[in-house]
């Protein structure tokens, strides 16, 4: 079996990619027209940045709030879901922090990107009215550049310690700096109390409990310290950070190519969905694009990283409530799985499977007989554990109106993926800006009504159909043939036969590892669907091998962030009964 | 659970209430554990069928694209193929290989005087084989490697070469599947020419017993 | 101090012999890392030696593992613990989260700073004979993370006694450092508790 299906490499007749032209999307005047549309009928005074891969406007720091305010009630436009907010650092600039601002639109399906320019010494009034997801965005871009947000209920650092100094992501720190924590430093949490239940009524003391960041409830290390009042929870702090491996950080030190793995280590529960997200955005930025036989198995084995991912948050889950055999069930079916992705890429949970540009190797001989057989198993055990769950009542009775969350609140939090689609709202990224040919499967989107736990599991549960449906017709369409990567040696690795042999190829290969890969002067953000939501990542090139920045947008983020409202005014085992249906992955929520 | 369509494309997964035998705690509770007392009798009359691997005595096959421990090959006169280019410590993202290169007096090639894996560092992507433009650095399925200090997981030379009849099966992640095929060396010295000594002398005892050789 | 053979140990060795015996032929040795550290553990006489020998056994063949999971690696430690492997064969499937009932912390995935006093703080609350086991590149080394935030091997903070490598080990190889684990512990080589 060889691995060299790429056809001759060498001598490369296309176009030598130059660093120093900017990037250039490929339907800019579309994009550029439809930002002067929303600037001329927003109603608000809006500076349009044109040239970049998304309707994109200047604010001044002071217009920044009524702007995103008119953006979310516009009739027309209708900015609803606010996905991301991040700073980029330019030490070059006067005013040397851009604050970016990225919304959608549910009912247009559109996306836009507000950037406001601030200094070191300014400070930026706080959205937090505006869009809630806001809060814990503005203290991340408060603790990893130091930009100041008035206003802000509680503006303090989120991801590092509090004995941490300095922002670690402006681009004069130093990435390896580190600052130690002491046992006294440790966050004293202190729950903000509800509204609703500011006068005591009880006669019960409150006492506040600390939950975490080791508990077996607590998926990976998150931690919420809630106040009681008897059983009542009535208030809730969540604190984050404790995995925070310095991603964004890490990928401005490293390589194009070297930033694989770090994404792999994103969501690890479904590694290859980040591969597929970083490596199309580097692509975006390349202009270039997968060989169809790669987009083939990016698409099959995202797919079954999805099922994967479905199934450890529902086995795990289960395990909180008490349902251990499940956990076993599922495990078998996800065993298969993972060994599918070792026979490919070498490496069971996190594959570093994919390459800019393409895949690593070919797929071996019997991946497609390998995938049928998986998706001939799965159905079997989803059907035993739904069987054994979801028409229990036991489980009925504590997953029913548990951790519920009305539709409006789940889009004003900046909820994505499966959680979103449990409240109502059936925004899923792979129908509404298909990718990897999404389009061309029969498949739906499923969603459902109440917003509660169980809503999270029959959503989960339908999506795995859905995703066994996808796979059925993509291995039934069976692999295009071809390579599975693309004939650019500006991009990928010439073939071993050729480096061994040729001295182009050779001197190609040398310059590639040694000067890495580097894509156009420009900013691009492409979006996939990962297991928990939208991961997206933005992309800042300066010219070099290294990225300027990267920015990924963790789905898991604003959905933790929406926890302490979700569980108040309920009990502790409805708590953790909810943490396990929003699968929090740590790797992905700090970062 | 039934779904309902809403719209092309999306579908409503709808809750649906409760039977009476459901209402009932009791049916669905003997109904689940009569599921889970199948799972046992059925595994108790099939033990075969078991999907459990008995670790030590069976030992999981791997795929040949295993990301294991790392090897350096070897030329048939048992010089080490590794000409040290750095080209693998440069695409480590984990910067986990150490190289010292030296000189042949004789014939002007380089070669590494020092090859230096800190095993607990390496994340296990690959990337040095992929980068290695002299065929001389695999990945092995040997993923038996815990260690009990931590300076004893840097290996060396000692540990990593391995002798030119290494045999295929226990190797995993390389350019080339199936056998490990004797390519020529590009820029290199060819084969066959006793040019230096070997970094290690055969009859030397094997360096860490953690490394599985494959003999 | 009788020690454990190595051909009755139930790891498949293929080549060389157990750690701790024969010639060490790690490339870097520690001074005083190769002498055979049983030896100054004796000194009492034929009954307290087999009474340890018997305890050691005990000890090993029952380990109550704390997974202090935090990251990829606690994946593969579910992994490990269902059905596929099954850790339940060498007696330590009794996966504790209070540190009270446990002596063996698995730290599977990344310590950050942030979270190093915890780690620390549960360390602490172990009861003695406790044995860590440090999983996978970050918890062992910090890995590729060599970053602001990130606890460059969790031997700054606590006593390790086995080092897994791999990002994330596989479940496999896992065991096998927990066996390894067990053989130490067997042997006496551990001289805490």
């Amino acid at each position: 079996m060889s691995t060299l299906t790429r056809f001759s490499a060498i001598p490369y007749t296309g176009p030598a990619p130059t660093n120093r032209n900017p990037y250039v999307p490929a339907d800019v005047a579309t994009i550029d027209a439809r930002g002067a549309e929303i600037a001329a009928r927003a109603g608000v005074a809006l500076e349009q940045e044109t040239g970049l891969d998304l309707p994109a406007f200047i604010v001044a720091k002071e217009a920044i709030v009524p702007t995103l305010r008119a953006l979310r009630d516009h009739t027309e436009f209708q900015f609803d879901l606010p996905l991301d907010l991040f700073g980029v650092d330019y030490p070059g600039r006067e005013q040397r922090f851009d604050v970016v601002y990225q919304l959608y639109s549910v009912k247009n399906n559109e996306r836009i990107r507000l950037k406001v320019r601030v200094g070191e010494t300014e400070s930026v009034p706080t959205s937090v009215d505006v869009y809630r997801a806001f809060d814990w965005f503005e203290r991340e871009v408060f603790d990893m550049y130091g930009v100041r947000f008035e206003g802000h209920p509680n503006l303090r650092r989120i991801l590092t310690h509090e004995m941490f100094q300095g922002h670690a992501l402006r681009k004069d720190y130093d990435p390896a700096q580190r600052w130690l924590l002491s046992e006294q430093g440790v966050a004293k949490l202190k729950p903000k109390i509800d509204p609703r239940f500011e006068v005591e009524h009880s006669d019960f003391e409150r006492v506040t409990l600390n939950l975490g960041p080791s508990h077996p409830a607590m998926h990976g290390t998150l931690r919420c310290a809630v106040t009681l009042e008897g059983e009542t929870i009535v208030g809730a702090d969540q604190e984050i950070g404790y995995l925070h491996r310095c991603f964004e950080k890490m990928s401005e030190t490293h390589t194009y190519q070297q930033v694989i793995p770090f994404t792999d280590r994103l969501n690890y529960c479904s590694a290859v969905i980040n591969n597929v997200g970083y490596c199309m955005t580097v692509e975006k930025l390349l202009g270039v694009a997968a060989p169809e036989r790669a987009q083939h198995v990016r698409l099959m084995l995202s797919e079954f990283y999805r099922i994967a991912d479905h199934i450890v948050c529902i086995g795990t889950n289960l395990v909180d409530l008490g349902a251990l055999t499940n956990f076993w069930y599922l495990f078998q079916p996800r065993e298969e799985i993972i060994a599918l992705a070792e026979s490919c890429s070498g490496a069971r949970l996190l594959p570093t499977y994919l390459r800019i540009g393409g895949l690593a190797v070919d797929v071996p001989a019997d991946f497609l007989s390998n995938s049928q057989r998986i998706v001939n198993m799965l159905p079997k055990y989803i059907d035993e554990v739904e069987a054994l769950v979801m028409k229990n009542r036991i489980f009925r009775d504590r997953t029913e109106g548990v951790g519920a969350i009305t539709k409006e609140d789940a889009l004003n939090f900046g909820f994505t993926g499966p959680c979103l689609r449990a409240a109502g709202v059936p925004f899923d990224v792979r129908k509404a800006s298909p990718y990897l040919g999404y389009e061309t499967y029969d498949w739906d989107v499923p969603y459902a009504e109440g917003g509660d736990t169980y809503a999270r599991f029959l959503v989960r549960f339908e999506e795995m159909r859905q995703s066994i449906r996808i796979l059925q017709q993509a291995i039934d369409r069976g692999l295009p043939s071809g390579p599975v990567i693309v004939d650019n040696p500006y991009v990928a690795l010439p073939p071993k036969e050729k480096v061994y042999n040729e001295m182009e190829s050779l001197i190609y290969h040398f310059k590639l590892i040694m000067h890495g890969i580097q894509p156009p002067v420009g900013e691009a953000y492409f979006q996939v669907e990962g297991g928990n939501g939208e991961v997206g990542f933005y992309i800042v090139s300066d010219g070099t091998k290294n990225p300027y920045r990267v920015r990924v947008r963790p789905p898991c983020f604003p959905i933790f962030e929406a926890y302490g409202h979700m569980i108040m005014g309920q009990t502790i085992p409805d708590a953790i009964a909810t943490l396990g249906s929003l699968n929090i992955i740590a790797g992905e929520l700090d970062h | 659970m039934p779904v309902t369509r809403t719209a092309p494309g999306i579908v409503r997964v709808e809750r649906e209430a409760m039977t009476l035998s459901q209402r009932a705690y009791l049916p669905q509770i003997l109904g689940g554990m009569l599921r889970t007392f199948r799972h046992f009798l059925r595994n108790l009359f099939n033990m075969k069928g078991l999907p459990t691997i008995s670790y030590p005595e069976v030992k999981r096959v791997y795929s040949e694209r295993f990301r294991g421990r790392h090897i350096l090959t070897t030329r048939e006169d048992g010089t080490t193929r590794c000409v040290a280019c750095y080209m693998c410590s440069t695409a480590c993202p984990a910067e986990c290989i150490t190289i010292e290169a030296g000189e042949d007096q004789r014939t002007r090639e380089k070669f590494p005087v020092r090859y230096d894996i800190d095993l607990l560092r390496c994340i296990f992507c690959g990337y040095c084989v992929d980068a290695c433009p002299e065929d001389a650095i695999y990945m092995t399925r040997d993923y038996e490697m815990s260690i009990d200090t931590r300076a004893r997981a840097v290996v060396g030379l000692r540990d990593l070469v391995v002798p030119p009849d290494f045999p295929v099966e226990p190797m995993g992640w390389r350019p080339y599947y199936g056998k490990m095929d004797k390519r020529g060396t590009a820029g290199g010295t060819g084969i066959g020419q006793p040019i230096r000594e070997a970094p290690y002398k055969e009859e030397m005892p094997i360096p860490n017993p953690d490394v599985y050789r494959g003999a | 101090m009788p020690v454990l053979k190595n051909d009755s140990s139930i790891i498949e060795r293929k080549t060389g012999v157990a750690p701790g015996q024969g010639p060490e032929k790690g490339l870097i040795t520690l001074p005083g890392e190769t002498a055979n550290e049983s030896d100054d553990l004796g000194g009492g006489s034929y009954l307290t030696t087999k009474l340890d020998t018997m305890v050691n056994w005990a000890r090993g063949n029952s380990l109550w593992p704390l997974p202090f999971g935090t990251a990829c690696c606690a994946i593969e430690f579910m992994s490990m613990v269902s059905s596929a492997y099954d850790i339940a064969r060498f007696g330590a499937e009794v996966v504790r989260f209070s540190p009270r009932q446990a002596d063996l912390l698995i730290v599977a995935g990344t310590i950050v700073d942030k979270l190093a006093p915890v780690l620390k703080k549960i360390y602490d609350q172990m009861p003695e004979p406790k044995y860590v086991l440090a999983m996978g590149a970050c918890a062992t080394s910090g890995g590729f993370y060599r970053a602001y935030h990130v606890v460059q091997g969790i031997d700054e903070i606590i006593p390790v006694d086995i080092w897994v490598p791999g990002c994330p080990p596989t479940p496999d190889g896992l065991m096998y450092g927990i066996l390894k684990l067990k053989e130490k512990i067997e042997r006496g080589e551990i001289k805490r508790g």
